[in-house]
């Protein structure tokens, strides 16, 4: 518990959170403008409620609109979680970090800790919002809030998990590349681009070699966070729950790994 | 926060080691360290103070060996802060953060009181400035924070490297005097420096390396003692010529400065008086040199140094 007050100490003391939470407000603000946009473009088309059409259900609109800023939240929440370790090193605080706390594994988890908390922030922050603002953009396209269909909390619940299960997977990585700079562009890279790469890698993959690279793909953490997220789009994709459990493997080989070279590392 | 622990805690070193790809940086070294004592770390630039620092806190892995404070490894030590303070080269505070805020941390982390950040400030003189962010600290008033992180949790044992790095010749003075009253406390204090005019002044005992491995270790006065057989003695005479010729006469070896001054090893100054005295020669100065830390430390390192 100390050392959950010490990391969160130290977040609050410098300006890095509010950098991030003054870049959360124009982010959240354009993903609510395009999930706005496009439910009222797709309510003119006149989309049926359940069933695929073309590439975009009604249920995935809505679903899309309550879980507004998801893709900055997380973004903001892998980097900020990444931060939190890089920045030992980086400002050489790690001597007196570990100094007062030589069991480093115990300073490695209160740092999960705070990252959970902070993705539980965010995500209060933006799930707040979406309360007001979704049923706001839903009336305003002649549509019902929703708000009593299941398939929206599940949304919403689904959205708390991406961000926890990301915040660990920065806590990991910050710990395993360990470089500020390398940690930041490694992990915005991956984010923000990995998914559109990563699947047209596999797509080549599995037209070329085999089609078993088509399921493979859940291997690549932004798609995994996707399937967790929307669900099979195909019969053939694989179910939710393994997306959960990519990331979660992610988090978990990165943080022990992460933990263990740091335990042994030579402080200098 | 008073100095209730009666029990000293000595400082140990058996057979440490590290090796690094190219070069064994801390080579089978043992030492050990009491309490109520200033013990200097001395040795020259890359001689592995620093790596043997960073292996008693439990910083750097030993390659071999094994350092303890009190008969505990620092890394078993359930509540390190109340028992070693440290202060080490490169430990710093995030630029952006006011040294206040950072030995709250460090209070948090270690469940002491936050106004202990407070009390430690004061103690360094550092309460006026302590909301101030660490980048506009000067370089002695980081110093002045590291002590105060040091002492944040009254520890019985002190561990410094270079302390004086960057002090003024007041924040010197004012350094020793804390370090000299700490020892005087009983605590234990270990404290590496290059300044060895100032060690003189400072350390009870010194702890001399060179290329990693142990050169001597010892009350100072014994240190110098083994070293400074040689005593030197300075002479001004209007007469240097013959002076000269008496003392080598006595087998004393002897070196003219230009200024007319003689530079006689091998005899103390009454020695070089008396036979001054017997010579008939006139004296202007007569001054015996005393041994000094410095040159014991070049008689035991020459040879060993170097950066490596
Ligand atoms: N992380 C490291 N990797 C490789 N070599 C290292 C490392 N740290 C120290 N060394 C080497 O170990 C030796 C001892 O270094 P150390 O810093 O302990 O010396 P020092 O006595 O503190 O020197 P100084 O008086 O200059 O501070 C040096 O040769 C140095 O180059
Ligand atoms: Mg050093």
């Amino acid at each position: 518990m100390n050392l959950i007050s010490a990391e969160l100490l130290k977040l609050r003391t410098t300006s890095l959170w509010w950098i991030f939470a003054v870049s959360m407000v124009p982010l959240y603000g354009l993903a609510l403008g395009y999930n706005w946009l496009t439910t009222s473009v797709i309510t003119e088309m006149d989309v049926p409620d359940e069933g695929p059409f073309g590439l975009i259900s009604m249920q995935q609109i809505v679903s899309n609109l309550y879980t507004s800023g998801q893709f900055a939240g997380v973004l903001l929440v892998l980097l900020l979680s990444a931060i939190l370790v890089t920045n030992e090193f980086f400002h050489l605080t790690a001597t007196a970090t570990f100094l007062t706390t030589p069991r480093r594994e115990l300073v490695i988890l209160a740092k999960m800790a705070v990252a959970v908390l902070i993705a539980v922030t965010v995500w209060l922050f933006t799930t707040g919002l979406n309360l007001i603002f979704a049923p706001v953009a839903l009336s305003s396209t002649n549509n019902e809030s929703f708000l009593g269909e299941s398939f929206v909390w599940q949304a919403i619940s689904l959205n708390l998990l991406v961000h926890v299960l990301w915040a660990l997977v920065g806590i990991g990585c910050g710990v395993l590349i360990r470089s500020q700079i390398g940690t930041t562009i490694t992990l915005t890279v991956l984010y923000v681009v990995g998914t559109q790469i990563f699947t047209a890698v596999f797509a080549v993959l599995a037209n070329q070699v085999d089609e078993v690279f088509m399921q493979l793909r859940v291997l690549v953490p932004t798609l995994a966070s996707e399937l967790l997220v929307s669900g099979p789009q195909s019969p053939e994709d694989l179910p939710r729950w393994v997306g959960a459990v990519v990331l979660l493997a992610y988090a978990g080989v990165a943080g022990v790994l992460g933990t263990l070279i740091t335990k042994r590392r030579d402080i200098a | 926060m008073t100095m209730s622990r009666p029990n000293y805690a000595e400082i140990s070193v058996e057979r440490l080691t590290k090796h690094y790809a190219k070069v064994r940086a801390v080579d089978d070294l043992s030492f050990t360290v009491h309490a109520g004592r200033v013990t200097g770390f001395l040795g020259p630039n890359g001689a592995g103070k620093t790596t043997a620092l960073r292996m008693i806190l439990g910083l750097v892995t030993p390659t071999s060996g094994t350092a303890t404070i009190g008969g505990v490894r620092y890394v078993d030590m359930p509540d390190p802060i109340r028992q070693v303070g440290a202060i080490l080269e490169a430990s710093s505070a995030h630029r952006g953060r006011s040294a206040r805020n950072h030995l709250r941390i460090i209070c948090r982390a270690a469940g002491l009181p936050d106004q202990r950040a407070d009390e430690v400030l004061a103690m360094v003189g550092l309460n006026t400035v302590g909301t101030r962010k660490f980048k506009g600290y000067s370089l002695g008033m980081k110093q002045r924070l590291g002590i105060a992180a040091a002492m944040l949790g009254d520890p019985r044992v002190l561990i410094l490297d270079e302390p004086t790095n960057g002090l003024d010749p007041e924040g010197i003075r004012w350094m020793r005097d804390l370090l000299r009253a700490l020892a005087a406390e009983g605590r234990t204090v270990l404290v590496s420096s290059h300044l060895l005019g100032e060690m003189q002044q400072l350390a009870d005992d010194v702890v001399i390396i060179a290329a990693g491995r142990l050169i001597r270790q010892g009350p100072v006065a014994e240190v110098l003692g083994s070293t400074a057989g040689v005593a030197r003695v300075r002479v001004r005479t209007p007469q240097p010529d013959q002076l000269a010729a008496a003392l080598r006469d006595a087998q004393l070896e002897v070196t003219a400065t230009p200024d007319g001054l003689l530079q006689v090893s091998g005899a103390d100054a009454a020695r070089v008086g008396h036979l001054a005295f017997t010579a008939g020669v006139e004296l202007h100065e007569l001054t015996g040199e005393s041994a000094d830390l410095e040159r014991a430390f070049l008689d035991l390192t020459a040879g060993k140094a170097g950066a490596r």
